[in-house]
């Protein structure tokens, strides 16, 4: 009896290693890792603090759906090290505030806090195109030195990239997603400056420093 | 009797070694057809001078296509020849050192948005650094537009073996702008359209006779884009 028992038991510890195997077989798992270049250009004239939260830093999407294979993409890292590079060169000073919003240093004009709203993807054999495509939408939040919102706007971003010159699925979306992001920080760089309560403020600040050029002058 | 068996099994085993050796040996010296068409519109005559650069970039705006980054790799690398008076700036470095001005968002369409850009002070320095006289915009992309045929394969006791035929077309249609980019205008246009018919016949091993349909629109635009961008006197050399 013990012996049946026993077989039994081995066999139950079988099927669900191999059922584990299978399930694992099915899962994708991509780990972006982007470095990114310093934005090229004037830096406005503003002190700026940005706060990462720690979901920013380590965003994952997963998907589990029928439809599809199962699909854990950590963008976390990459994310964090495109917005420290491209906000970090967008104003003549950046503070990376490790909390917000309590023991923020005094003088700052703005409070920048990035945060993911979606991500999606298409697979080639989804769109019949041989194009691997992603798309990454973020909610932009400005607040003062007071912790009031001064502006909010959104950043689209989308990468794409063929099939033809890389291996895996899994690489072909890391390049597709890093192409977003960078797709990200051009948006951002650029877009800056067009969102109407920001551009007041920079034009504030611009007359405030001229103002105290010329008294300085004088 | 054992060393009749023992030349037996040599006999076998030099015919197979021959037999593998021709079908690599017929594998890597032949390939499919490939016809290539160029085709150029000049506007004005190269002028690259010593310490000029050219840069060559993709256009990746394109919803349906891309146009392939090996391609431009490809083109920077036939046309780099600095002895000759070529000096290409790979793509990636280029576009790295002018993020993100040249992204697939915000890279300049028509030359005159070229205006807007060298408004920039930082980018005008980098440009000038990189001593860029050309902007060479390639787009389009290589397909596979038709295939044919089937192969199948199969294992038994007896071994292993595939037998059948197939057959595949590709094409590329690539066109290629040249922006003087300090006389600010358009130079020329120079169009590559390549297409080409792959072979895989299969007895017992397959055997494929790719045609290197984009490699050799690279090639054909590489040689046209040296004959463009040179000036006169110097492409004689």
């Amino acid at each position: 009896m013990n012996r049946l028992l026993n077989g039994i038991g081995a066999i139950r510890y079988f099927t669900l290693v191999a059922l584990a195997g299978l399930l694992a077989a099915c899962a994708h798992t991509v780990s972006v890792d982007g470095e990114f270049p310093a934005p090229v250009g004037d830096p406005h004239p503003l002190t700026v603090g940005v706060y990462l939260s720690d979901d920013f830093r380590q965003f994952t999407y997963s998907e589990n759906r029928d439809d599809r294979d199962e699909w854990n993409i950590d963008t976390g890292r990459a994310q964090k090290n495109l917005f420290e590079t491209v906000l970090g060169s967008m104003f003549q000073e950046t503070i990376n505030l490790a909390q917000y919003p309590s023991d923020l240093p005094q003088g700052l004009d703005l409070v920048i806090v990035p945060e993911v709203r979606e991500l999606q993807f298409t697979m080639p054999r989804e769109t019949r195109v041989n194009i691997f495509e992603v798309w990454i939408k973020y909610d932009m939040h400005a607040y003062n030195q007071q912790g009031e919102s001064v502006a909010e706007w959104v950043i689209t971003a989308y990468g794409k990239t063929p099939t033809a010159f890389l291996k895996s699925q899994e690489a072909a979306l890391a390049q597709a997603i890093n192409v977003a992001l960078r797709d990200a920080g051009a948006t951002l760089y650029t877009g800056f400056e067009r969102v109407p309560e920001l551009q007041a403020l920079i034009a504030n600040k611009q007359r405030a420093l001229s103002m105290k050029q010329t008294g300085s002058d004088k | 009797m054992y060393p009749v068996r023992g030349n037996l099994k040599e006999d076998v085993l030099v015919k197979f070694l021959s037999a593998l050796f021709s079908i690599s040996v017929l594998t890597l010296f032949s390939s499919g057809c490939t016809t290539v068409v160029i085709d150029e519109y000049r506007r004005s005559s190269g002028e690259l001078a010593v310490g000029d650069s050219v840069v060559i970039l993709g256009r990746r705006h394109s919803s349906d296509y891309e146009t392939e980054p090996d391609l431009i790799d490809c083109v920077g690398k036939t046309l780099h020849n600095p002895s000759a008076g070529v000096n290409v700036i790979p793509e990636r470095q280029f576009v790295d050192a002018l993020y993100p001005w040249f992204e697939p968002r915000t890279a300049p369409m028509h030359i005159k948005s070229l205006d807007k850009l060298m408004d920039i002070p930082d980018v005008r320095d980098r440009m000038a650094e990189y001593g860029v006289k050309y902007i060479v915009w390639i787009d389009g992309s290589t397909e596979t537009t038709s295939s044919a045929g089937s192969i199948g394969c199969s294992i038994g006791t007896a071994g292993a073996g595939c037998f059948g035929f197939g057959t595949w077309d590709k094409e590329s249609d690539y066109e290629a702008a040249v922006w003087d980019f300090r006389d600010q205008e358009l130079s020329g246009k120079i169009s590559a359209d390549a297409q080409g018919t792959s072979y895989m016949p299969a007895i017992v091993v397959p055997i494929p006779l790719i045609a290197r349909v984009q490699n050799n629109a690279c090639k054909g635009m590489a040689a046209q884009l040296q004959e463009f961008l040179l000036p006169p006197q110097s492409a004689s050399r």
